[in-house]
Parts: structure tokens; sequence; C-alpha cells
């Protein structure tokens, strides 16, 4: 049997016994989960909580959050409020005010999803799963017709003074809403983004207090993308509900680098970073110093890096990869520092020789190289 | 050490809305070139470029921040070090345009006293999306006593005339301030990034 296949059987073994070792899937994910039979798909779910150790357990658990998910997206977004409230309807009431607030978070939302991982196809193409209630309903439930009208209501309801019913008949398209080729898909379609589009929205929504901060459209991408190529039709069916609530559980841990208000403390962003920098000052002092001598802060490349568990810094199979390791790590998110620390070892040669321009460079748009490289060197600082 | 092939190293930033445009802005100027697909700006990002004005050879080290409400605990920690800034609006997004004041206010508490302002209305290649007129751009230049011009980043208008005029504004003000320029120079090449915000900020 080659190794990949021993690996594969590895994981399989553990994923059929009655109650999941999950010690021991930890320790199997840490090092890579293979890309094949959904195995990705699946140890993720577990690793972010979202389905139970237990073997018998996790069918149910997977009806009840599905069926809860198709619940939200009636309530929230084919009937919000039932039909007789509907904002095309004109009063300016609470509802009205509520529509419009929501669609300044959509806005943002559109923007964000239609520069989603450009370098790839997937998020642009369509859905074998398109939700039927929004993709059958004359454009009328689609999330991104709603953003188009409420650019049109700053114009000319704010500043003209116009009616709502004129407002309706001149409903244009935006071109910078529909630049690039994410353009939305024909009725009965779906393009991937507009699914991603829908989570973020609904997420927004169930969680007022944090609502939509850019960035979580790159966390999200990389879940959706791997439930979403799972190798069961089942699975992939119901990859949307599936992905929101591992988005959710994970969000529950870092949602704190979204929060500005929470920097400071201990769960916050600058102490991610505070972190990081002392990982660096204790092991390379040298290149420590340099970056200090420079000025070069950690949040002029790390700030990223750490709010987006490294998303935008690989390519996407590079970021699923590491990503096994991160929601694989035992205390989350300590291998992400180790990671960030290692990245800047890798280019250290670089950095003591370059000023500080070219530094920033560097640490912004980090050089393309072999992940395990990075991974083992930071497994190294881990065990140090 | 690094031989200096320049004379003059300016530090400006990008500021405004997210979506205005400001990484396209920055593109254009730096790469000459557009394109639909930026991901948005998550913290700051970085770019240089050097220019020559009246003879002198300026590195322009040009900072993107992100639009976005979350970010402005770290981008603010670098309008200090700024020499020169650019508000960016958007001419077809009327939310943009109301929020410069927001960013002029932003600039008050953060920036030095007498950095170098401009206000950019970006988009202009969408004259039939447009819904702030030129006039308005330039009333409230006036009234704060700003530069502006109305620039895109997609048909490529007045992109490199901002960065240059902005540069030579504060050319003019280096040259005037110092009676020794030399000196000025010096001091800003040795610290490229005197910033003390920054040093506050991770505490
Ligand atoms: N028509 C037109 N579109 C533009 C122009 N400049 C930018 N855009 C479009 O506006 C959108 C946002 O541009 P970005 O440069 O990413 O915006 P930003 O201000 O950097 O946004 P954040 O990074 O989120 O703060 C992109 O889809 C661009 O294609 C322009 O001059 N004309
Ligand atoms: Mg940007």
């Amino acid at each position: 049997m080659s190794l990949h296949k021993a690996r594969i059987k590895a994981f399989e073994d553990i994923l059929n016994k009655d109650v999941i070792d999950f010690d021991q899937l930890r320790k199997l994910a840490f090092n890579g989960i293979p890309d094949e039979k959904g195995l990705r798909s699946v140890v993720w779910k577990i690793l972010l909580h979202y389905i139970p150790h237990e073997k018998d357990a996790r069918e149910s658990t997977l009806k009840k959050k599905r069926q809860l998910y198709l619940q939200f997206i009636d309530e929230i977004i084919v009937t919000p409020g039932g039909d007789a409230d509907h904002p095309l309807n004109i009063s300016p009431d609470s509802s009205w005010s509520t529509y419009f607030k929501d669609n300044e978070v959509l806005l943002q939302i559109d923007k964000d999803v239609r520069r989603l991982c450009p370098e790839i196809s997937f998020f642009q193409s369509a859905t074998e799963f398109p939700c039927e209630k929004v993709v059958n309903s004359n454009g009328m439930k689609r999330l991104h017709k709603r953003v188009e009208q409420s650019v049109l209501k700053y114009a000319t309801l704010e500043r003209r003074g116009l009616g709502v019913a004129k407002l309706s008949s001149e409903i244009r398209r935006s071109d910078s809403l529909t630049s690039g080729d994410y353009v939305p898909l024909n009725e009965g379609c779906e393009a991937h983004w507009e699914v991603v589009e829908r989570m973020l929205f609904l997420y927004a929504k169930l969680n007022p207090g944090q609502g939509y901060v850019q960035g979580m459209n790159e966390i999200i991408g990389p879940i959706y993308h791997t439930f979403a190529n799972d190798a069961d039709k089942d699975n992939r069916e119901h990859a949307e509900a599936d992905c929101f609530f591992s988005f959710t559980n994970l969000m529950s841990e870092i949602r704190d680098f979204f929060i500005r208000t929470l920097d400071e403390t201990e769960s916050g962003i600058n102490y991610m970073m505070d972190r990081l920098g002392s990982c660096l000052r204790s092991h390379d002092p040298a290149v420590w110093d340099r970056l200090e001598l420079q000025e070069l802060r950690p949040q002029y490349y790390s700030f990223r890096w750490l709010t987006l568990l490294l998303s935008q810094e690989f390519s996407l199979p590079d970021v699923e990869r590491i990503w096994d390791s991160l929601f694989a790590d035992e205390k989350r998110f300590n291998f992400l520092i180790y990671i960030c620390c290692a990245m800047i070892l890798l280019v250290r040669e670089n950095l003591l020789n370059g000023d500080f321009a070219s530094n920033v460079k560097l640490l912004q748009n980090f050089p393309p190289m072999d992940v395990s490289l990075i991974l083992n060197k930071a497994a190294e600082i881990a065990s140090a | 050490m690094a031989k200096k092939t320049y004379d003059l190293l300016f530090k400006l930033l990008l500021i405004g809305d997210s979506g205005v445009g400001k990484t396209c802005i920055l593109f254009r100027f730096s790469d000459n070139h557009f394109t639909t697909t930026f991901i948005s700006t998550i913290g700051i990002d970085f770019k240089i470029k050097t220019v020559e004005l009246r003879g002198k050879k300026i590195k322009l080290q040009i900072w993107d921040t992100a639009g976005q409400e979350r970010f402005h605990t770290i981008t603010t920690s670098y309008y200090r070090g700024a020499m020169g800034i650019m508000l960016v609006y958007d001419i077809t997004n009327e939310k943009t345009f109301d929020d410069i004041v927001k960013w002029l206010r932003n600039i008050d508490e953060h920036a030095n006293e007498d950095v170098e302002k401009m206000i950019l209305g970006n988009k202009c290649d969408m004259e039939e999306k447009r819904v702030v007129s030129k006039e308005r751009g330039e009333a409230i230049a006036r009234e704060h006593g700003i530069r502006f011009m109305e620039t895109s980043a997609k048909a490529n208008i007045n992109i490199d005339r901002a960065f240059s005029e902005l540069a030579e504004a504060i050319l003019d003000k280096t040259a005037g301030r110092d009676a020794d320029a030399d000196h000025a120079r010096i001091a800003v090449e040795r610290r490229p990034s005197r910033a003390p915000p920054a040093r506050a900020c991770c505490s």
C-alpha cells in the first residue's frame, strides 16, 4: 500500500469508529488531510465542532442544522416579516429603515464577494444546487438585486426626492457592481459567489453585534470551496448550510480579530501581533533588530496575515493545507503565530539585506514557496 | 549600504470609503494598469514610485489604506508620518462624498498639522452614473482650502497629475520652510518612516 493510501486509510479508520478519538484525529490532520473522498470536508466539520464525535449522532445533527438553515433563509431572505410589509409597499416605517440599513451591509458584502479568489474560476461558476426559492423568484429575492436598488435609492430618492414608485421603474445596473466576470446568472441558476453572499448576509443579520467586516469573505471562502467540492453528492447539496455553521463556529473563536474595540484585549489582534513580535525576537534577534531599526512594525504586514488566517497570502490549495494544521492545533491559534514567524525566518537573508521599502514589499507580497517548508519550520519553532 | 537613487522621500497616504477605487488609483499610478478584480484591502498596502520634479528625483512611498470602519485604528496610525494625503470619493456614490467630511476630521485628529491634502473624485469615466457634480467637489475643496481633481483609474484620467501636484506642493513646502534645504533632505532620507504613532500603537 502506498504511503498516501495508508494515510487515507488511517483517516477512514478513525472516522469509522463509533466514537472518534479526537486527539488522534487532530494529530493526523495536523500533518495534512488528503483531498480524496471528501475527507478534508468531514474532518474540518469535526475539528470546527460542527458535527459530533459519535457516529450515530452525526446524521441527526446534520439533518437538524440543515433544516434550521432553510428556516433562516425563509425568515430572513424569502419572506422577511411576511409579505405584508414588503419594502416596495410604500410606507416609510421601521421595517423600511431596517431594509435599507441591511442594504448598506449587503452593498459591502456584494463588493467583496465579487472580488473573492479571482485567480480561480470556481466562485464565478454555477452551483449544482441553487436555492430554489431564491433563483426562481424573477430576481425578486436575489440579494444583489437589492443592492442595485439601494444604490439607486441613494441617488434618486434622497437627492431628487422622487417617489418610490418612480424609483422601481428606474432601476439600472451599476457598472461597478457588474464588473469583471462575477456576473449574476440567469433565472434558475446561481453562481457560487451568490451563495457566499447569502451566507455572509445571514451571518451579519444573526450576529448584529458584529455585522459584516471585510475579510470575513476570505475566511468563509476556503471552507465553502472545500465543502462544495465534497465527493459525496448529499454533502455537496448541503455545502451551504454546513459551511454556514462551521464558519459561525470558527468565527466564535476569531471574531475578536474583527472587532475594533477589542483590539487591545487578550483575544484581540494587537495581542496576536505582539505575540508574533516576541516569537520573532526570541528566534531570530538579528532580524528582529533589523526590522526594529527600520521601524518596520508587525502591523504593516502581520495584521492581514493573522486576521485572515493567511488566506490572502497563498493560493487556495495551499491555504487549505495550512488550515488543516491550524484547525488541528490543540491551542488554536498558537500555531498560526509559529507559521507567521516561520515565514519571516525563511526570508531572513533578504530582510537582513533589504531596505525598508523592499522589506515591506517582500512581507506584504510573500514569495511563492513550498508550504511544507513553511509548516516544517513552524513545527520546529513550536517544539523549540 | 544601498546607493541612494533619489534626492527626496515623500510619504503619501490614500484614504476614503471602501470601494471608491484607492487601490486601483495606486495601481494605475505605479504599474500603469487597470484591473477590475482587486481584492479588498485589509489593513494597509504599500507601493513605491520615483518621479522627477524640477530636476529632483523624488521617491514616493505610498500607503493604501482599507476603507472600512473596522480598520481605522490600524490605518490612522499611519497618518502622523504622512506628508501628503489623498482623500478619495466615488462620483457615482453619494455616501462616499458625504463621508469626505468625516475623513477630513480624521486627518485633523491624527495627521501632522501641515500635511498637504488633495481631494479626488474618482470614477469620472462613469458620466452616466454620476450623482456628485464636479461643482460640489470643487466647493467642498474650496471650503477647506484643499486642492481638488476628478480622476479615473480606469480611463487613466488625471492620475499622474494628481500625484505630481501633491508631490509638488510638498516640495514647495519643504523648500520654503527650511532655510537650508539640504538639511531637510538628509533628515528625510535617514528616517524614511519617522512615525512615532506606530510606536505608540504597539504597546
Ligand atoms: N469605472 C470605474 N471603476 C473603478 C475605478 N476605480 C475603481 N473602480 C472599481 O471600483 C471597485 C473598487 O476599487 P478598489 O480600488 O478595490 O477600491 P478601494 O477604495 O481600494 O476599496 P477598499 O480596499 O475596500 O477600501 C473595483 O471593482 C474597481 O473596478 C474607475 O476609475 N472607474
Ligand atoms: Mg483597496
